[in-house]
């Protein structure tokens, strides 16, 4: 498309304030981290730290047990990743290839579903959790994100079966693959960006939920990260060079996932939302 | 249930429908049997529970069949009817908003094509936060005494003293909103360019070459071509807005007053700072209920927009 001077800088002029609007607390939140207490609370503040200083790093990981956070977040986040895998692998290639009465109905009731708001379910799932003994464990967040995340990843994952030409799962029967193989020998193979999106999608929204690890996990030894970070501020005061440190600890992980599969986070996105 | 064994010889006679519809099935009952515990069964409980009175016992609960009694207290809340009020305006103002703006700005930055992975990860950088961060990021940086969003404004002269951004009513709920919508727009413009990708060039050059504007060419050809995108992107959103927690929970706790108390801090309040199950219940059946209702008003206003472009 033919395109004028005139709007090729508006284009970056529209990009760069967008990219600096995001940038920029970010940045502020990083500096933060690095600032002594006096400074943090000085008005007006200093835009870059007069005396850098590693306390709030020490004190997030000494005082405040993040590591123990981070490890159950890393548990958490881990397991739910794996079960969402592989349960929704199976489940995309049979609704994508295998023949099903209703199943596109019930892909999108399920996915609605999925997306309520956590509120709606966590009464029961409480009540649930209370009276098996689950609450302050894992297996009560697992299974929780676990559901909440599958329908996501089953409708990416039914939308990269269905860019496998049929005429392969055909040639595969006539050599004799009964379904399951051909599903392990031929699809999964050949849908493995599909799949690299789904874990990431899963991955991210483990590592980010907050209610129902609230809800259910709010021991201190069971705590997950954005409990223990919104948990960090006492009544009285809040200390916000810790709480930087720990939340930068925290975003470190996330971004290297981000940097290495953007790609594919993004046509994991935009396929679904094409197909329908 | 017998796993179909598929042998050569018989893969020629028998019925392979059959078996396929069989595998089908296998492969997708766990998934539907997580699905069903743990969202689908939770939430009919949920309507179940609302309906009686819960009195938790010591590992358990008894539940005491009261009729609509939960949600006649409801009715006569006011600070139930504000809470809902609360969540709906907030649901539609920051979806809105986020829609607007970045459909606006997908369509300003599609063509710029330096940088684009390094946009794509700063892009990524705020969906990816977890909400927690960036609330207590925002209410550093809403802070009345020490924060630098003050600073900046009176640098910039455009106020006199500083302001207690969170302490207000009214700034407080769009101060909210604002953070929202900087940690979801990139989202909604991710979404966006990924759909204008997908649009054949050639149809913008044959709508330049038949004369169109650049409103008629965005308003008879990107949008409706935008469509599926935009609607996605627009449920996700009402969806997730619908249950704002975590950022009122940090920023606000509902305050001041309960001026911030979304439907979820309420329900949240109610059920497990109170042990109120019953009423707690309700509240969450009222929330189900909303959203629904907002989903397919969404769905349907969206649908007569993309119709009255076609007519």
């Amino acid at each position: 498309m033919k395109q004028t001077k005139g709007e090729r800088v508006v284009g970056y002029g529209v990009l760069i304030l967008f990219l600096l609007a995001i940038l920029l607390p970010f940045f502020w939140m990083i500096v933060t981290s690095f600032k002594p207490n006096t400074e943090i609370s000085a008005y007006p503040p200093t835009v870059w730290p007069v005396h850098w200083t590693m306390e709030h790093y020490q004190n997030a990981l000494g005082r405040f047990h993040f590591l123990t956070y981070v490890r159950n977040s890393v548990v958490v986040a881990v397991i739910t990743t794996a079960c969402v895998l592989a349960l929704s692998s199976m489940a995309g290639f049979a609704i994508a290839r295998l023949p099903i009465r209703g199943k596109t109905p019930m892909l999108m009731g399920l996915l609605m579903i999925s997306t309520f708001p956590p509120i709606a379910m966590v009464t029961t799932l409480y009540m649930m959790m209370r009276w098996l003994g689950w609450l302050n464990s894992y297996q009560a967040l697992i299974i929780s994100y676990t559901a909440i995340n599958l329908p996501f990843a089953i409708w990416i994952l039914r939308n990269y079966f269905l860019q496998v030409p049929m005429a392969l799962f055909e040639a595969a029967k006539m050599d004799g693959a009964g379904p399951f193989q051909t599903f392990y020998r031929i699809f999964l193979p050949l849908t493995t960006p599909g799949l690299f999106a789904a874990a990431v999608f899963t991955f991210v929204a483990s590592w980010t939920e907050f209610f129902m690890a609230f809800v259910f996990n709010s021991s201190d030894q069971m705590r997950t990260i954005p409990v223990g970070i919104a948990l960090f501020s006492s009544q009285f005061s809040v200390p916000y060079g810790d709480i930087f440190a720990g939340s930068i600890i925290s975003v470190l992980p996330i971004v290297i996932l981000v940097v290495i599969f953007r790609r594919w986070i993004v046509s994991g996105l935009t396929q679904g939302a094409v197909k329908g | 249930m017998n796993l179909p064994v598929v042998t050569q010889s018989q893969v020629a006679h028998r019925s392979l429908q059959q078996g396929d519809r069989t595998s089908g099935y296998v492969l997708l009952l766990p998934s539907l049997l997580v699905i069903c515990a743990v969202t689908l069964f939770p939430i009919l409980y949920s309507v179940w529970m609302s309906l009686n009175q819960v009195n938790l016992t010591e590992n358990g609960y008894q539940l005491q069949f009261d009729g609509l009694a939960n949600y006649n207290i409801l009715v006569h809340s006011g600070v139930f009817w504000h809470s809902v009020w609360f969540t709906v305006y907030y649901a539609i103002v920051t979806v809105a908003v986020e829609l607007v703006l970045g459909t606006l700005i997908a369509l300003a930055i599609q063509n710029v094509q330096a940088l684009k992975g390094l946009s794509l990860v700063v892009m990524l950088i705020p969906w990816s936060l977890i909400t927690v961060v960036s609330a207590e990021m925002w209410s550093y940086i809403y802070n009345g005494v020490y924060g630098i969003l003050n600073a900046l404004l009176q640098a910039l002269h455009l106020i006199g003293a500083p302001v207690t951004w969170l302490g207000t009513p009214t700034l407080a709920v769009v101060s909210m909103m604002a953070a929202d919508i900087w940690k979801t727009t990139p989202f909604v413009v991710i979404i966006v360019l990924g759909g204008l990708q997908m649009i054949p060039a050639e149809y913008f050059e044959a709508a330049y070459i038949d004369g169109a504007n650049r409103w008629q060419v965005f308003w008879h050809v990107t949008f409706p071509l935008l469509r599926g995108s935009l609607a996605l992107a627009g449920l996700f959103r009402i969806l997730q807005a619908f249950g704002v927690f975590d950022l009122p929970f940090v920023l606000t706790n509902g305050g001041p007053g309960n001026a911030t108390q979304s439907l979820a801090i309420l329900g949240e309040e109610s059920l497990f700072q109170n042990l109120h199950f019953g009423v707690g219940s309700a509240i969450a059946v009222s929330t189900v209920i909303l959203v629904l209702g907002a989903c397919l008003l969404f769905l349907s206003v969206f649908q007569s927009l993309v119709r009255g472009e076609s007519a």
